[in-house]
């Protein structure tokens, strides 16, 4: 048996590996590993990137409407599949809050932390290339117990780039891509329709149909379609770009419940009083 | 032709030329000496009354039963051999638990009677189950039937089972020695409108006058199958219904 | 090269990682989960039977037009649950037992007989059992709407509602919540069939089943009621979300 410590394992804890070998393998049942399709196409002057917007917890929705294109850099943003944590952890998202006397910008994520570091000391545009080779390094290390299946894609220098990077870190480069549980089918409407030097439109309806087809056909996708377009001229985010489908039945009466559905024993009011006490000083 | 009936009526499973089972005609004709018995059936129940041969006075009465209880709903009385009538009843009972457990519910008397005729003509066949001659016995079956809305069903029924494994259902029926004379009688008395007790002194007024012997509580045997409990008559009851006859 | 399913599922082995390989056995099942939600309500004199008509296995959808309640007798509906092969050769038996009772008594099986058949029949497979979650709704001798509900091997109980299936969890609190009658022991005795109309039932399904459908993945396409009373079976189909 080998000692965990021996090796560089970087930001995790791995000493209960050898414990948990001894005991027939571990398998990971907290995590929320999503059923997702995400997918993304070079047109003429940039890329499409889309994503479902469905969360699934098991066989449950857990979340109806989330967002799977994640922030990398203002000219890059990558769809994510896989373990949300995971997801959520490589790549980025950024809170912007707004205090009284200034606007606050708030990075989360390795790569869009790292990329940000690295335009403050360059001055010059992220690449595509440099968020592909983090990811990749980064996902190969922990040799696919990162869970992250993602398409990434940007505009920089080199013109449009779209890439797809796998849990264990390989990655292809790509003019059209899928990933996800509905990855087959919305590859389907690729390999039947993508041409090259599509127009902006064309690429965006183009990636739509491929979201709307994982949404239909695969029951790990579903909800509304995202989509983010990236070119020379800006980046667009297009959140909730196309909800295919409402509900069908509403209860018009709703449900509502008589005063005194439930039974209330005992009523108690009191005066609230500060129960904090000063913190502590620490020397 | 044949001249005789001998060479065709020792198999159970030859037809004579004429297309007759003798052994089946003569299982029909073995009821004919049998004690009588007879069944009314009314819209209020169903009223079972056997006569009981006391050929010697050290024979103990109450051994002989002739009217037997299949399930709780379903009840015949029995002409003929009675060993047979064992094995066809206990056939019954079989059929009748397993369809109530099965379907939880009480089994239908058609049914019942239908699975006593399947087994009158089992025989001739191979297997242990199987008998080697015609039963020598005809049961009146008398039943209840649960209501059931939607289905036009419910209600008491009686049927008359034979050796040829034909159920016929009756409204009155006779059958054993007396038969003849009692089935006549009860052409003739019959109504629909019957009450439980007229129908309970026809049957001991109809046995009196075809038995040989004068009818007392010993050689008679009556019950009653009346939703929701079948019940035989103890001695007190059957002296008043010989009372009533009178 | 190798990649991987979809999904992000790893097909690696953390105890390889330290060097000791354990044998991992082929875990075949003769099982599968087909996905679906079945209900039924019974009230004073009617009973609704329903379920959705998606069939599915994993992340795929094999039909959006699969029916999963019979009509086994006149007054006998049944829906299942579970696995459809299993399903389907229970209700093949059934329909096939359902004839040879109509032809031995001469009448069609009731549902109280169906239900203690069906339940006869899923304990004889006790140690090798059909997959299939199973609720049986009908009219009773009395004309009174019945619901008898199964686990998988037999063990069964008449109520006033039910549900099975992938969506059970979602809807069984509802109809706890809105169909909760009294107790039977309370007195002067109160019916003890669900309160509602038929209309308000089936206004109650339906909205059951929509929700259903937008947070269980295994619940879609369409539902289908089956609204059984004196005057006989009637269905309704409603669409639901498809994604």
């Amino acid at each position: 048996m080998q000692d965990p410590d021996a090796f560089d394992l970087g930001g995790f804890e791995f000493s209960a590996s050898s414990h948990n070998a001894k005991e027939g393998g571990f398998t990971s049942k907290l995590a929320t590993k999503t059923g997702t399709t995400i997918s993304g196409v070079i047109y003429a002057d940039g890329v499409v990137l889309g994503a479902d917007t469905r969360s699934t917890n098991g066989e449950t929705v857990a979340d109806k409407n989330c967002e799977k294109i994640h922030y990398i850099a203002p000219n890059i943003y990558c769809c994510g599949a896989g373990t949300a944590a995971d997801t959520e952890a490589v790549t980025g998202t950024y809170y912007v809050y707004f205090s009284i006397f200034q606007l606050i910008l708030i990075l989360k994520g390795m790569v869009s932390s790292a990329l940000f570091l690295h335009r403050k000391s360059t001055l010059r545009e992220s690449r595509v290339v440099s968020a592909q080779s983090i990811l990749k390094s980064h996902l190969f290390k922990y040799q696919g117990h990162v869970g992250a299946a993602l398409v990434l894609g940007g505009f920089d220098i080199h013109g449009p780039q779209l890439f797809t990077v796998y849990p264990h870190g390989s990655s292809d480069c790509l003019p059209y891509a899928t990933m996800g549980s509905g990855s087959l089918a919305a590859m389907s409407i690729f390999e039947s329709d993508y041409k090259d030097g599509m127009s902006e439109d064309e690429a965006k309806l183009l990636v739509a149909r491929s979201i709307r087809a994982g949404i239909f056909n695969d029951l790990g996708s579903g909800s509304n379609i995202d989509l983010c377009v990236l070119s020379r001229a800006g980046t667009k985010y297009l959140r909730n770009f196309e909800i295919p489908q409402e509900r069908t039945y509403i209860r018009a009466e709703g449900y509502k419940f008589k005063t005194g559905t439930t039974v209330i024993n005992k009523r108690n009011f009191q005066t609230a009083t500060s129960t904090t006490t000063e913190p502590k000083k620490i020397l | 032709m044949f001249q005789t009936r001998s060479e065709y009526d020792r198999g159970v499973n030859t037809f004579s030329p004429e297309g007759r089972l003798f052994q089946v005609e003569y299982a029909i004709e073995a009821i004919k000496l049998g004690s009588t018995a007879l069944a009314i059936s009314t819209k209020h129940g169903i009223v079972l009354a056997v006569e009981k041969r006391i050929t010697s006075p050290l024979m103990e009465p109450s051994s002989m039963d002739k009217i037997m209880e299949i399930d709780s709903h379903c009840a015949c009385a029995v002409s003929g051999l009675t060993a047979d009538a064992k094995t066809m009843v206990e056939h019954g009972r079989v059929e009748s638990q397993n369809h109530y457990f099965t379907f939880n519910e009480p089994m239908p008397v058609e049914s019942l009677c239908q699975t006593l005729c399947r087994l009158a003509m089992s025989f001739g066949g191979e297997g242990e189950k199987s008998m080697s001659r015609p039963f020598g016995v005809a049961l009146l079956v008398a039943g209840f039937d649960e209501e059931d809305k939607g289905n036009d069903v419910g209600g008491y029924t009686l049927y008359h089972v034979d050796p040829s494994g034909t159920k016929t259902k009756c409204r009155a029926k006779s059958i054993g020695s007396g038969s003849e004379g009692a089935q006549t009688s009860l052409n003739e008395e019959y109504r629909e409108d019957l009450t439980l007790e007229e129908a309970e002194t026809m049957a001991m007024s109809t046995l009196k006058a075809v038995m040989e012997e004068k009818v007392n509580v010993k050689n008679v045997d009556f019950a009653v199958l009346k939703s929701p409990k079948f019940q035989v008559y103890d001695a007190k009851k059957i002296q008043e219904i010989i009372d009533r006859a009178a | 090269m190798e990649t991987y399913d979809a999904v992000g599922e790893n097909n690696f082995n953390p105890s390889s990682y330290h060097g000791n390989h354990t044998k991992q056995h082929a875990t075949w099942s003769p099982y599968d989960n087909n996905g679906g939600t079945v209900m039924a309500v019974a009230g004073e004199d009617y009973v609704i039977c329903a379920a959705d008509t998606r069939m599915s296995t994993g992340y795929s959808i094999m039909t959006r037009q699969y029916t999963k309640v019979d009509e086994m007798s006149p007054k006998t509906l049944m829906a299942s649950a579970g696995f459809m092969a299993d399903a389907a050769t229970l209700k093949k038996l059934l329909k096939g037992r359902c004839d040879q009772y109509q032809f031995a008594n001469n009448k069609p099986i009731g549902c109280v007989a169906f239900a203690q058949m069906l339940s006869n029949t899923l304990y004889m497979r006790r140690f090798f059992p059909y997959y299939a979650f199973n609720i049986v709704a009908g009219l009773d001798a009395e004309g009174k709407g019945a619901v008898f509900t199964y686990d998988a091997v037999g063990s069964y109980e008449r109520t006033n509602y039910s549900c099975q299936g992938s969506g059970q969890q979602l809807i069984m609190p509802v109809l706890d919540n809105q169909l909760k009658t009294v107790s039977p022991l309370v007195l002067p005795a109160v019916s003890s069939a669900t309160p509602l109309s038929e209309e308000e039932a089936i206004d109650l399904i339906k909205d059951c089943f929509a929700t259903a459908g937008e947070r269980d993945i295994y619940t879609g396409d369409a539902v289908e009621l089956f609204v059984m009373n004196k005057d006989g079976i009637r269905k309704e189909t409603m669409p639901l979300k498809t994604d």
